[in-house]
Formats: structure tokens, sequence, C-alpha cells
């Protein structure tokens, strides 16, 4: 076996192959200026990323994503958190989640018979669970695909007497097909649950999931692969930074001594251009989207005779929370 | 009887200080008439899921035949030599076997094989006889294999008797013995969450004085003015007596203070077993309980323990020592290294007279046993 040296592997990204996920995923890269191509036609499952040479994109389903980040074989990947949670037991050890990303959102919630009028908590359904099984020799069934995730909670509340059915498909139709007397599953509206005469117990969810940035820690992180992660992310802050700011301009009678600690303490603002007050008076500040018209006020009320509020794309800062918490993770390279 | 070539080798290449020890604890339960059996190494995972809950489905190696069922590793041995017992043209008569070879559990660290000898005892009819040679003989092997062991005993028959003579309500009997397995103290589970988060008073109060039929018509009612047609595994009547026992315990307090502390007093007997007897007699007669069969057994056990000779210095009855309450239905112990009190016992084991039928047997048959893990034994740690 020849082995070329200087040919580091390439930064894999991988993203759902399929359905609304892939959608949400490819906008969102979109938007942070990362396009994603697919190979020839959409059947290829490699891609890569516009104007990003060593950036490799894997599409994949997204329990697939989970697997490869955990094995090391993907170095980020977009992927639902219950799946993480099931997935892999020692996630915080294996994985870096990086950010949510605001799409997929569903919870993993414990839904049992409308019937069952006696049971609100996970308390009640430890009771009813012991009596079932001493009335009937038998454990009640739970049906999931969420096998770990369910192990782990019922157990959290000394809820024993349970088997798991595995399901891997209309889980909500197991306790009406007499495959199982409840079920732990993922809903977004509950509508599902209920056209099945099913409800999720009070004291849940037990987990409130939603599409996410992952880091794989066990995969190789190499110069190449660092330089890849940070311009990634450095463009997704970019952009969500840009999303959630306006850009406020004015100019002011004169040089702004003071303004800019003030409209710090009040508007959360910071200047675009440094602290240095321009001597001609002119100002061009960052807020959150919501306080710019707060902000624009201020500034009227300081002297500016005109004050213009802009909407940005990328905004770009030498400091970059979501790699430093990364390199925390995989080590200054 | 059948032995497996490929566990000797398996032994010897990986554990070739338990494999000595093993030998020599097995020796002694071959002298003692108990006959060498090698059970299946795979079984269908659902009898060890069925038996000990999902909580121990991360720690089985599990694997699939190509019909699709669920099929893992052994992870200890006495329910796949009770299968064993129960496919054989012995079962049902008195049977006696030991083993010796590997089980299989995953675990954090370490690797998830490791040795096993134990001895199980099929359907003797005297019990107490029983139980204590069983204990002895284990006590005996791991001694002659490896050291002295310190002892712990239990009773879970003895705290049946006890909850039976308290006339305690279903539903406490069962959370005092689940709290117990789980190693929670009295007050935890007399005191601690509550009956349950049931948040209707109304209907509670409304049945307070209710029979269960005049229950069963109000949570009929109230289904069906909610139109929710009957759907999975429990029926109206199974809700309404549950709604029963939780407006009992609303309207009572807990179990009532006389109760509580002779439970609390019972839990709290310990120490050598003829001291331990006379305690528990004395309890028993003061409140005027009748423990009397279970209590006749225990002293008739210790009887036996006596007469076998095993050190009763190094061996300690504690009422509040249980084990699972769905397996074990009676006698229970378990023993460790003298000097690490704190430490996983190497030896373990009790009486289990409903395994069989949980595994298809018609009717329940009397079962005895005790494991020996053997890198647990004192000088066995790398």
């Amino acid at each position: 076996m020849t082995v070329d040296a200087a040919a580091e592997p390439p930064f894999v990204l991988a993203v759902p192959s399929k359905g609304r996920l892939q959608e949400n995923a490819s906008a969102f890269f979109a938007r942070a200026g990362l396009e994603l191509t697919q190979g020839r036609g959409a059947r290829d499952y490699r891609g890569a990323v516009a104007g990003l040479p060593n950036v490799e994109v894997a599409f994949l389903s997204a329990s697939e994503i989970v697997g490869q980040l955990a094995a090391g074989a993907a170095h980020f990947g977009v992927t639902g958190e219950d799946l993480v949670r099931e997935k892999v037991s020692d996630a915080n050890q294996r994985l870096e989640l990086i950010a949510p990303l605001g799409f997929g959102r569903a919870d993993v919630v414990v839904a049992a018979p409308q019937a069952w009028i006696d049971v609100r908590t996970m308390a009640d359904l430890e009771d009813v669970a012991s009596v079932y099984r001493a009335r009937r020799g038998e454990r009640m069934r739970v049906a999931t695909k969420y096998v770990n995730l369910t192990r782990r909670y019922f157990a959290e509340h000394g809820v024993g007497d349970y088997r798991i059915v595995e399901s891997l498909g209309a889980t909500e139709g197991a306790p009406a097909a007499g495959a199982a007397e409840l079920i732990v599953d993922i809903t977004t509206t509950g509508a599902t649950l209920a056209a099945n005469a099913l409800k999720p117990l009070d004291d849940g969810p037990i987990l409130r999931s939603q599409a996410m940035l992952v880091a794989s820690l066990a995969a190789p992180w190499g110069p190449v692969q660092r330089k890849c992660a940070r311009i990634i992310l450095d463009r997704i802050a970019a952009s969500e930074e840009a999303r959630k700011s306006r850009e406020v301009r004015a100019r002011l009678r004169g040089p702004a001594n003071g303004l800019f600690a003030e409209v710090r303490q009040r508007f959360g603002a910071l200047p675009a251009f440094g602290e240095e007050p321009d001597p001609r008076g002119f100002v061009a500040l960052h807020c959150a989207k919501a306080t710019a018209a707060d902000l624009a006020g201020f500034l009227l009320a300081h002297g500016a005779e005109r004050v213009s509020v802009v909407a940005l794309e990328h905004v770009f800062d030498a400091r970059n929370p979501l790699y430093e918490a990364l390199e925390r993770r995989i080590g200054a390279g | 009887m059948r032995t497996n070539p490929v566990n000797a080798t398996l032994l010897d290449a990986t554990l070739p200080l338990a494999r000595s020890a093993g030998e020599r604890a097995l020796e002694h339960f071959l002298a003692s008439g108990f006959k060498r059996i090698e059970p299946a190494i795979l079984h269908p995972a659902s009898i060890f899921l069925d038996m000990s809950g999902e909580a121990i489905r991360g720690r089985l190696f599990l694997t699939a035949d190509s019909s699709g069922e669920e099929l893992c590793l052994r992870p200890e041995y006495t329910i796949p030599v009770c299968r064993a017992y129960l496919a054989s043209d012995k079962a049902g008569a008195v049977a006696e076997y030991s083993y010796l070879g590997p089980v299989f559990r995953a675990q954090a660290e370490g690797a998830g094989e490791r040795a096993q000898t134990g001895l199980e005892s099929f359907g003797r009819k005297d019990a107490e006889a029983a139980d204590a040679e069983v204990f002895s003989l284990a006590m005996e092997a791991a001694a002659a294999a490896a050291g002295k062991l310190a002892a712990r005993l239990g009773d879970a028959g003895l705290f049946d008797a006890l909850l039976s003579a308290l006339a305690l309500p279903e539903v406490w009997r069962r959370r005092l013995k689940r709290g117990l397995a789980e190693g929670r103290d009295l007050a935890a589970i007399l005191d601690g969450r509550s009956q349950s988060a049931l948040a209707q008073p109304g209907v509670l109060a409304a049945l307070e004085s209710a029979d269960h039929d005049g229950a069963r018509a109000l949570v009929e009612d109230l289904l069906a003015i909610a139109g929710i047609d009957a759907v999975g595994g429990r029926t109206a009547s199974e809700i309404a007596d549950r709604f029963l026992e939780q407006a009992a315990l609303r309207s009572g307090d807990s179990i009532g203070i006389e109760k509580r502390k002779i439970l609390e007093s019972y839990l709290a007997v310990s120490g050598d077993l003829d001291v331990a007897a006379q305690t528990l007699r004395g309890l028993a007669g003061a409140a005027g309980l009748d423990l009397g069969a279970a209590l006749d057994a225990f002293e008739l056990r210790n009887g036996f323990i006596a007469a076998r000779g095993v050190a009763i210095e190094e061996t300690r009855f504690s009422a509040a020592f249980v084990r699972d309450f769905d397996y074990y239905t009676g006698f229970v112990f378990e023993a460790r290294e003298p000097s690490r009190p704190d430490a996983r016992p190497a030896l373990a084991g009790g009486r289990y007279d409903g395994l069989a039928r949980k595994l298809g047997a018609k009717a329940d048959i009397p079962a005895v046993g005790a494991a020996i893990t053997l890198d647990r034994l004192p000088g066995a740690r790398r």
C-alpha cells in the first residue's frame, strides 16, 4: 500500500440525504454561503461545497450520520438530537454538539392510552406497571425505536416492570394493534398520538429534540481539517450573527465621546469599526434586530439627523465561540 | 455428562488463576454429588429480559438467529441450568447440578467474559436442609478455592410472612418489597415520593366509600363521557381498582404508626443467627403477630447450617437484606472477602421456587442455588 504523505484525508461533512431535514439543512448552509453541490444526478451520495476543495459532503440518512460521527468517519454532521442521544451512549465524550439549528423540532414522549385516566405521570406508570406484572405475570410492553432513551428515562423514574418491543415504524399504532401497552415516540403536534387514542404523560417529554450541527471528536483533526472546520464555523457564525443583528448608522454633531459605553449598556450595541470615536461624528453600531428601532431613536435624541438601519449578510468576528468550543474538545492543533 | 472442551481452553488462556480456583471449587461440588452440567451458551434474550427487566439489556451480548429471534450469550448460569433441567427427563424430580464456565456481561471496564462456578438443587422437598446444604457447600468451596468469605443471610419468606401478618394493603406490600430490593430504607419508602401525582381529588373523593362495582361503573362512565373507546391492555375494572387503592391511600395516613414501628424493629434485626431468631420471636410475640411457619423454617435452617459446621461467627443475618422478590422466594445469601465489606459479592444465591414455572413448568418446583464469581474471590484481583 502506498500512502502519499502530503495528501491528507478530506474534511467530511455529513448531511441528510432526503426529506425535510435535507431541505432545511441545505437552506441553512446556503444562508451561510456554503453551497452544497451533489455529484452527477440526485442519486450520487457524495458532493462538495463550492469553493472549499478539501471538504467532501456525504449525503446519508440522519441515523447513519450519527454512526459516522461516532466512528470518526465524518467531521461534522447535521442530525437530530434524538438520534444522537439514542445511538451514542457516551455522546458527550465522543461528540461535540456545536449548535442547535432551529429546525426538525420534535419531542420524544412517553404516551399511554387515553383510557388510562388514572395515569398522568411516570410515578403513576411505575405503580401501574408493577400491578400489571403482579396480576398478569407479564411485564407491560413499550413499543419504541428509542430503546436506549427509554431504558435510561424509565430507570431514572424507577419504572422497572416493563419490556421493550422494538418498533421501526408506525409505533403509535402498536397499542391499538395489541402489540404493546405504551409507546415512546417522537411527536410534533400530538395529533398522531390523539388519532391513535394515546396521550403523552404530563411530566415529559423525555427530550426536546431538534436538528443539531454535531462534530466528531474521534475523527482525525489535522491542520487541513481544522482549517475547514474554522472556515465552515466562521461562515455559520457570520450568517447567524448577521441574521440576528442590524447595523445602525448615523452621523452625530461631533465625536461620540462616551456614547459607545452608554449604548452597550442600554442596547447591547457594539461599535462596528472599533472603539475610537470618529472626529466627524460618524457612528456605526451592531445591535440585536429587536432593539434597532430603540437605538435609532436614541441616536436621533443625541443629535443625529438621519439614522439608517441596515440588514446584514454576514458578520465575521475575530473571535468565534463555536470554533473555540470545538477547539477546547479536540485540543489546539 | 457432556463437557465442553472449548470452555476449558478459553479458561486456560485467559484466567489461569481463576481456573485453578474454579476447578478446586467444582471438585468440592462434584464430591458432594452435584453432577456437572454444561448448559447452552446461547439463549433467547427475552427470557432474561422478562426475568430481570430491561435494565439488564445494556449488559447482554445480543445477537439474532436467521429468523430474527433475539438471542444472547448467557449472562449467568441459573436460568440456563434450570432450562436444561426442565428439558431433561429429570424435570420435576430431584436433580442437583454443578457448573464451571464463562458468563457474559458487558461492562464499562474490563472483559465482558468472566468465569463462574456454582451449584443448583431442584425438586427437594426438605427445603431448609437443601438451603443449608447449598449455602454451606458454596462457602466451603470458596474457602477451599481461595479463602474464607464473610456471609450475609436474609429471608424473603419471613418478610412475606410479616407483611401478611400485618395485613398491609397490597399497594404497600408491593412498595415495601420493591423499595427494599432497590436498597432504600424504610423511611425513604414510606415517606418518599408519595402515592402518585394523581390530580383527580374529585374522582378519589367520590370513590372513598365506593365498592369495586361502583368504582368500575364510575370509570366506565368517565370513559364514555370522554368518548374514549377502551384501548390498550388494562380493563376499566383494573383502572377502577387502582382508583380505589389511591382513594384508600388518600384517606388513611400511610400505614399507621403501630405497623410502621413493627416494620422498623423487624428491619433493624441483624447479627448472629441464634440471637436474630430470639429477637424475631420476641418481636412477633410482643406485637401479637403470627409468623409461625416462616419463623420455624428460619430456625430449622439455622440449625442445619450450624450442623454443617459453617463458621457461624462469619455469618450474619440481616432482616433488611433482600434480593429481587420476583425471583427469590425464601432464603437469600451473599458473601465476600471479609476485608472488603463494600465489594461486590463473590458468592451469591438463594431459593427461587417460582423460576421453573416462569420458564414453562406447570407448577412451582423447589429450587435453591449459589454462584461464585471467580475473579471476586480473595487473591484473584489483578
